[in-house]
């Protein structure tokens, strides 16, 4: 089994965030994960690019352009990520907006909306557990100002 | 003294600057714990001249690679010989910065206002007006201040000098300074000025008058 | 349950955790893109470190520690790989154990700041002399962190600098390091190149062309007789092959994986991966076209022939073989590349 995810968003919006919570949760149920960042050379409002493969093999190379799950988070993102065809699953930013609303979920918490989404598939698939990410997201914004709506975003997404 | 017969020219004034730290060194019984790197240029003939651990670097590179000598032995006494050209022009931006860390070498620099090496061009501290095969028409720059330029990027315990090979008493003086300045863990320089009777095509007299004149545009003395 | 010895790791992390398990003592350096992180990391440890003005300045400052009897490195790449080549080319002239990690980035000049394999000739062969250095190419995390182990001792116990060539996406990528998988290493002790007990006189510029003649020539004997024995290179599943993919680094990897498909669809593809570029498994590679009737060697690389170029003038004169290329300067290449390559050379 090999599962390739890409995701793409803006710069600041959170992607790297939650692509290491993924690879921890994958890497603690023993999966061969490999995960690489990428972003252009703009400190700041550049997109932002993390390539992960979950697998239980050796994983041989970092990057792909097949993945089976692909993320969106932004106009410029799509822009980006155009020539990548998803396999399986496609969660693009757009086609949330009507959702994203109605529960008012303010901008800065899209990234552990769609962390939920994919965890929500992911634990589906066997590849990880919710509570473990949960553990994770917990130690790594725990502390943060917004902690109470995030982790209510992320229990409502992944129920 | 000299371990081997010197390679300087004639009439060169290396030998003496070398003879001095010599006698500074085995003065203070140093000896045997002095490091002698040497940058390229006319410094790189004192490979073999003095009974202490000597190495070549390369042009320019003599101060960083006495700061990682120094940073991985810390009771060797470190010192950097080099020219005006390898100290101010290629290697300035590590003095600069071995200054401002106030690494604890001692860095003798040799300022006879040309390249000797190459022929004689000009150099960072070549005089206004002084023809060389590299300004035809006379230099019209300003001579470089080095020991000033560094008072500016200096730590409190750091010594900056300039004196000349023909004052022997002052030369040992500002020597022994600047390793007791090391000691107490801090960086010096000595500027030497020096003669380059071949570049400068002068006889004795002239040489010698040369270098004097040269103490009215560069002062001698601690900064 | 998690094996104790499994980390999640980025490539950084691993050649830090090699550094140290080589009791490396210091590193100088200055910050460059994809190689930043070692120096942060290394700086964050509580050992000997220091950034320097510029990477001349670190690459001197590595000299002069070893010639003082530590273990010191550096990391950089691109436009400071190139600065560096000052100080490394002293080292090569010396024989100084200097060790220096790359990570390559597209060029020429400040190119693109993560990946390329456009660094092997100047790691190779980057001085104004005969490229008498270790360089390493490591395709995989392991490997990242064993050629960096080995690097060390090799430098140390040989006398020569080396290389630990690399690329930003090793280096950026996190995965699964497994330390029990690891090959067991004793370190190889550093000593004082200049001692502290009898004086040296050490030149490295000479007055007669005759001594620097005579000096290159013992070190090119030194560098043949250690070449055998310490030359690395993987021959993977050349029984019997009519074609033979040669390529280093992470494309290596890649092209193991296109070598498993292709053998799938019974193409008679095997591979050559040079896990040395210096000194270079000549035998090892010469062997695989006297035991195989090898139609077509397709050399695959992220540079316009950099590989290329070492490898057809380090394969013996008489053998006859055609060479294809996959060259793709500063890009990544994928597994289904080399296999639809492949396939369309089989037709």
């Amino acid at each position: 089994m090999i599962l390739k995810i890409l995701l793409a968003g803006d710069g600041g919006q959170g992607i790297q965030t939650i692509a290491e919570i993924i690879c921890r949760a994958a890497f603690q149920k023993n999966w061969h994960v490999s995960y690489i960042p990428n972003y252009g050379l703009e400190q700041r409002g550049g997109v932002s690019l993390s390539f992960i493969q979950i697998s239980d093999k050796v994983i041989g190379y970092s990057k792909f352009t097949t993945p089976d799950i692909l993320l969106i988070m932004s106009e410029q993102a799509r822009a980006r990520v155009k020539n990548y065809e998803s396999g399986i699953m496609n969660y693009d930013v757009k086609d949330y907006a009507q959702k994203l609303e109605e529960q008012k979920i303010g901008k800065s918490s899209y990234n552990i909306f769609f962390l939920g989404l994919l965890v929500k598939y992911l634990e589906e698939k066997n590849v990880l557990k919710k509570e473990e990410v949960y553990e994770l997201l917990e130690k790594k914004l725990g502390k943060k100002l917004n902690w109470e709506e995030n982790k209510s975003i992320f229990q409502t997404c992944t129920l | 003294m000299a371990e081997n017969l010197a390679k300087f020219c004639a009439g060169c004034g290396y030998p003496i600057t070398l003879m001095m730290l010599n006698k500074t060194l085995e003065k203070l019984d140093l000896q045997k714990r002095a490091v002698l790197g040497l940058d390229i240029g006319c410094a790189l003939l004192a490979w073999n001249f003095l009974p202490i651990n000597t190495f070549q670097t390369h042009h320019g590179r003599v101060a960083p690679t006495m700061m990682g000598f120094k940073r991985a032995r810390n009771n060797s006494i470190c010192f950097a010989l080099v020219g005006d050209g390898g100290a101010y022009a290629i290697g300035l931006q590590s003095l600069i910065h071995a200054a401002k860390r106030d690494e604890p070498i001692t860095v003798i620099v040799a300022n006879n206002t040309v390249y000797g090496m190459t022929g004689g061009q000009t150099a960072p501290t070549t005089l206004c007006g002084q023809v060389t095969p590299t300004s035809p028409k006379g230099n019209i720059e300003e001579p470089f201040h080095g020991p000033e330029m560094l008072k500016g990027v200096i730590k409190d315990g750091a010594f900056l000098a300039r004196t000349a090979v023909n004052e022997p008493k002052q030369l040992q003086e500002f020597l022994q300074k600047a390793i007791e300045t090391q000691q107490a863990g801090h960086f010096s320089l000595v500027e030497v000025l020096s003669f380059c009777p071949t570049n400068w095509k002068t006889n004795g007299v002239d040489t010698i008058n040369k270098l004097n004149g040269l103490k009215d545009i560069f002062e001698l003395g601690i900064l | 349950m998690l094996e104790k010895e499994k980390q999640f790791l980025t490539g950084h992390e691993i050649v830090i955790k090699a550094c140290l398990d080589a009791e490396a003592d210091v590193m100088y350096g200055y910050p460059i893109t994809p190689t930043c992180e070692i120096l942060s990391g290394w700086s964050n440890i509580g050992k000997q470190y220091l950034q320097t003005e510029d990477e001349i300045a670190a690459g001197f400052a590595v000299c002069g520690a070893v010639l003082a009897g530590k273990k010191a490195f550096t990391a950089s790449a691109g436009p400071g790989h190139i600065l560096l080549q000052d100080a490394f080319s002293m080292a090569e002239a010396m024989r100084l154990p200097f060790v220096m990690v790359i990570g390559q980035r597209g060029g020429p000049s400040s190119g693109t700041v993560i990946y390329s394999q456009q660094e092997v000739t100047l790691a190779c062969y980057g001085g104004n002399g005969e490229g008498y250095r270790l360089v390493y190419s490591p395709s995989n995390a392991k490997e990242l962190y064993e050629l960096t182990r080995q690097a060390f001792n090799d430098a140390w116990h040989y006398r020569f600098p080396a290389v630990l060539l690399t690329d930003g996406y090793l280096l950026k990528t996190k995965s699964v390091f497994n330390l029990a998988e690891i090959t067991k290493m004793v370190n190889i002790p550093a000593h004082a190149l200049v001692p502290e007990d009898k004086v040296v006189h050490w030149p490295n510029i000479y007055t007669l062309e005759e001594e620097l003649n005579e000096e290159i020539n013992e070190t090119k004997k030194d560098f043949s007789a250690i070449s055998e024995e310490i030359s690395k290179a993987e021959s993977y599943k050349t029984d019997g092959i009519e074609y033979l993919v040669i390529a280093h680094g992470i494309v290596g990897a890649v092209a193991k994986m296109a070598v498993d498909e292709l053998r799938e669809k019974n193409i008679k593809v095997g591979l050559f991966r040079p896990i040395t570029l210096r000194p270079f498994s000549k035998k090892q590679l010469d062997d695989l076209f006297v035991k195989n009737n090898i139609k077509n060697v397709v050399v695959v690389e992220s540079s316009f022939g950099q590989l290329a170029r070492i490898v057809r003038d380090e394969l013996a004169p008489e053998i006859d073989a055609t060479f294809t290329y996959i060259q793709k300067p500063g890009l990544g290449i994928e597994v289904e590349e080399i296999v639809e390559f492949m396939k369309k050379l089989k037709i």
